[in-house]
């Protein structure tokens, strides 16, 4: 019995089953948790790695799990294994096995249950291959829910803490408002598409009109503007960070929020560029290029440094899918592939700096950490630069990419691009100045001392990823994309711009904050910080109108059905009726022996009549 | 001839005694009076069985139900020391409906005697007696009612009892010639051989029932008491 | 002979006159009475289709035992029949039927 050809199954069911013993075997046992999720992402990396090194096993069998009579309703399993799929797996097993290293030296000493903890990091792994691997919208959706299903998990580790329990609730929640339109939008590609199936659709968007198309690619697109925080849903992932850093590393900042813009891809590539019409595209791209600028002016202001990390991604996200939208895949998808390792590097950095500083996470509590810390320090710095586009680090590369495609296709995604750019520097400097340089500002930050072995390995292994991978000799069979080819220093109109955003944004913050001898932020205190600190009063509209308005306004009315319809008229006249009949039938209980004899004789005749002569 | 109308006069006699004092049983107000009224009714009864043939019933029906019953009745009405029952005119009312309900259902009663099959000419207006078991338990016995002939020994007088077909039943042994030298059923033999063969359990039963009865009265009887 | 019909009208006359003396009467120990009247009537019936049922001559005796057994019953029907009127006097210091009302209220 030849089964060989179904080793790719290994990459969904080793995390699963490593998650099931985890959760019902071993809750008394957390270094046997850790152990066994930690191989298990070893075992995927290491397949995933053999896979990309040339292993052949031939095709993955289907296994068709709801059956029905129509072969396009069926649910098959299926795995595609095409070079997007298995880099992008490179990318989720790498990351993962990295943070589940980390996640040893962080989670060292927590009183809370951490066998939980792992099992949600191999829940989280299965589902998130799930969605690299399905071949089909189905199982994608289904990957879809169960990624978000781990990130409540993980958001909630911490369950006792209200602000954790919340934010998991309003990330789930946020989420499910975007997989509507997804599932939608998955419906719409069975009916007009007539398949489910990545392979099947190539080709059929020609055939079907352009206005059905925009509303079926928006639906989808729905999907991907929960899971990757774009802008009208972007509220859940900055209190997401509520979860251990980690998590917010693996989940919330290089894998799980970037599905959306590997769904977008996945889709672009099987459906065709042509079935995403300019409407479409222009949504798309509208949607990331209005959060990418959101989120960096709303980055300026924050304190946390998780919460500044958390804008920046949803700043690049929005990078990706405005990519996306102007039909350039390969850079978004480069971008994608970039940003999350050095997203993950920043966030791990910024989980070790935590750790030392005593849970501290306010970066004007800390200061000083240059002397203190210097390896993290330096490879949060190497994170840095790499994000800010630092010429010869990774996102120096692929932010020239989307750079470029936006100068092509649509020049005011190019300037907004530039813009977000030199935001980004300002804020990313803001925090390192304020964080690292200068004295102390607390007693935490004081006592600070370098950060283990089970952490410094992953940041330094992530540093170096940093650093290289936007070379092309990486970058070419690395990057999630068919047929990539790397971008390299290309002198032009992107270089300078972005260069000049680089530099105004160094000025800026230089100018600012100086070399770390401020106390309290300059910027703090007038209407526009404030307006800044509080999210531009997103949060607060959808509680208001959302929660308090429309919510709340239906339970009054459903209150209202409720109390006066429902209860009021239909239970009353029910009861009404009811308690009338009961009266009425009440004289036959009348507790008088000879009445009740007086019905038996009755029924007897009746009996008789009925019995003899046959009435 | 004479026999047949002397039979016929005795009963005509006996159940007028009895319903008269079926009906004096209803109507004296001194319960003393209804029991009384009540034995003798009983005791018509038995005769009634007598005539019948059905010695053991009559003698049954007069120990138990004259003897015994009875003076258990009379016991506990002289026990409790019962007083007449008052006039009211709730009375006079509940009885216009008890003897309307009971004329309804003599009538019903006396209806489907007379018209049982073989007994009139026009055809039998009670659909059941005219159909035969099988048939009833099949289904409508409407269809059954074209053929009103379909059973006809109710007509007509009870047939005559035949002692020597009856000992030959009893005692499957003995001779045609010996069986026609008996005169007359002993019918406790022919009912206890069916008692104890056929109804053997529900007779052991009806025992366990008449203990359980001893035993519930004498629970239900006693005093409570109060500790 | 008596036909079958005249034992049938007796029995239901003694039945009716049973069914009217249970629905007039208040004293239950009379109503007691009347039901076993009723008994009685059924058992008349009984014995009446014995004969009429029998083939050559002999009765059916199965009948008659069925009737046997009626009577049996009904002595035990009237122990405790008679014992619950008893109990039911110590408690009320009453045997009106009308009194046993309270499981209505």
């Amino acid at each position: 019995m030849n089964m060989i050809h179904n080793l790719p199954w290994l990459f969904l069911l080793l995390p699963l089953v490593v998650a099931a013993i985890d959760w019902v075997c071993l809750n008394k046992h957390p270094r046997l948790a850790a152990t066994l999720s930690l191989l298990s992402a070893a075992a995927t990396l290491g397949l995933c790695i053999a896979y990309l090194t040339g292993l052949q096993t031939g095709t993955p069998g289907v296994y068709t799990w709801m059956p029905c009579s129509l072969e396009q309703l069926c649910l098959h399993l299926g795995l595609v294994m095409d070079p997007l799929a298995m880099r992008m797996m490179l990318v989720v097993t790498g990351i993962g096995l990295l943070v589940h290293f980390f996640s040893i030296g962080y989670m060292k000493g927590d009183p809370s249950n951490l066998s939980r903890y792992y099992a949600g990091l191999s829940i989280f792994m299965f589902s998130m291959s799930t969605i690299v691997l399905a071949d089909n919208l189905a199982m994608t959706f289904i990957g879809w829910e169960m990624v978000g299903f781990s990130s409540y998990l993980l958001i909630g580790h911490w369950f006792n803490k209200a602000s954790a329990a919340d934010a998991a609730k309003k990330a789930f929640i946020t989420n499910r408002v975007g997989d509507f339109g997804f599932l939608l939008g998955i419906l719409l590609t069975l009916g007009f598409f007539g398949t489910m199936n990545f392979a099947d659709m190539a080709g059929k968007a020609a055939g079907i009109a352009p206005a059905v198309l925009t509303v079926t690619i928006v639906c989808l697109f729905c999907g991907a503007v929960g899971k990757s925080a774009q802008f009208p849903l972007h509220v859940w992932l900055p209190d997401a960070m509520e979860g251990p850093t980690p998590v917010s590393a693996l989940i919330h900042a290089a894998t799980m929020v970037a599905a959306g813009v590997y769904m977008l891809v996945r889709l672009q590539v099987s459906m065709g560029t042509e079935a995403f019409t300019e409407t479409a595209c222009n949504i798309i791209a509208w949607t990331g290029a209005i959060t990418a600028i959101i989120a960096a002016i709303m980055a300026v202001q924050q304190d946390d440094i998780k919460r500044i990390l958390a804008y920046s991604t949803l700043s690049q996200l929005g990078y990706m899918v405005m990519a996306v939208g102007l039909l350039a895949g390969e850079a978004a998808m480069f971008h994608l592939y970039t940003h999350a390792w050095f997203k993950a590097l920043l966030f791990l950095g910024a989980g070790a700096i935590i750790i030392c500083c005593h849970h501290e996470q306010d970066i004007w509590k800390m200061g000083g950490l240059t002397k203190r810390m210097p390896l993290t320090v330096l490879c949060f710095m190497m994170g840095t630069c790499a994000l800010i586009a630092i010429p010869g680090f990774s996102g120096f590369f692929s932010k020239e990419a989307i750079l470029d495609a936006a100068l092509s296709k649509n020049p005011v995604f190019f300037w907004i691009g530039a813009g977000v750019a030199a935001l980004t520097t300002f804020y990313m400097l803001r925090l390192c100045i304020v964080a690292f340089m200068g004295p102390a500002r607390d007693h935490g930050a004081e006592h600070a001392k370098e950060a283990g072995f089970t952490m410094a390995l992953p940041l330094v292994i992530l540093a170096v990823m940093a650093v290289i991978s936007g070379y092309g000799f990486i970058a070419n069979d690395l990057v999630p994309f068919n047929g990539f080819h790397a971008h390299g220093f290309a002198l032009g109109l992107p270089f300078y711009v972005s260069m000049g955003a680089l530099a105004l944004g160094i000025l800026l913050a230089l100018a600012i904050y100086g070399l770390g001898g401020r106390t309290k932020d300059p910027l703090a205190g007038n209407c526009i910080s404030k307006a800044l600190r509080n999210r531009l009063y997103i949060d607060a509209l959808y509680d208001k109108v959302i929660i308090g308005g429309l919510q709340q306004g239906f339970a009054h009315v459903m209150e209202f059905l409720d109390c006066y319809i429902i209860r009021g008229i239909i239970c009353q006249t029910l009861v009404w009726f009811t308690v009338r009949i009961g009266y009425l039938c009440s004289w036959l209980q009348c507790g008088s022996l000879r009445a009740y004899t007086l019905v038996s004789a009755m029924g007897l005749i009746i009996l008789i009549l009925l019995l003899a002569y046959q009435f | 001839m004479f026999e047949t109308s002397l039979c016929q006069i005795l009963f005509c006699v006996l159940a007028a005694l009895a319903i008269l004092c079926a009906i004096g049983v209803v109507a004296y107000r001194n319960p003393v009076n209804s029991a009384m009224c009540m034995a003798v009714c009983f005791a018509m009864v038995a005769a009634i069985f007598f005539g019948m043939g059905a010695q053991f019933l009559g003698i049954v029906q007069l120990i138990v139900y004259a003897g015994a019953i009875l003076v258990l009745f009379l016991f506990v009405v002289m026990m409790l020391d019962i007083h007449d029952e008052g006039h009211s005119k709730s009375i006079r009312w509940h009885s216009c409906v008890g003897v309307f309900i009971a004329g309804i259902t003599a009538g019903l009663i006396f209806n489907v005697a007379i018209s049982l099959p073989g007994a009139t000419d026009t055809p039998c207006p009670v659909k059941t007696l005219c159909a035969s078991a099988g048939e009833l338990l099949i289904g409508d016995a409407r269809q059954v009612s074209a053929e009103p002939t379909a059973c006809t020994q109710y007509g007509g007088a009870l047939p005559e009892l035949n002692a020597a077909a009856a000992a030959s039943m009893e005692n499957p042994s003995i001779s045609a010639e010996e069986a026609a030298k008996a005169t007359s059923i002993s019918d406790v033999k022919l009912i206890g051989k069916c008692l104890y063969t056929h109804y053997n359990i529900p007779f052991v039963i009806l025992g366990f029932a008449l203990l359980s009865g001893t035993v519930g009265a004498v629970a239900l009887a006693r005093k409570i008491r109060k500790d | 002979m008596i036909p079958l019909a005249h034992y049938l009208i007796l029995s239901g006359i003694l039945f009716s006159i049973g069914l009217a003396g249970v629905l007039i009467r208040k004293n239950i120990i009379v109503v007691f009475m009347c039901l076993e009247m009723m008994l009685t009537a059924a058992n008349v019936a009984l014995v009446a289709f014995s004969r009429a049922q029998g083939t050559a001559g002999v009765p059916v005796y199965d009948a008659q035992v069925l009737s046997l057994f009626i009577t049996g019953i009904a002595a035990a029907e009237v122990a405790i029949g008679l014992a619950l009127i008893v109990a039911m006097f110590r408690a009320r210091r009453t045997v009106e039927s009308t009194a046993l009302n309270s499981l209505k209220d």
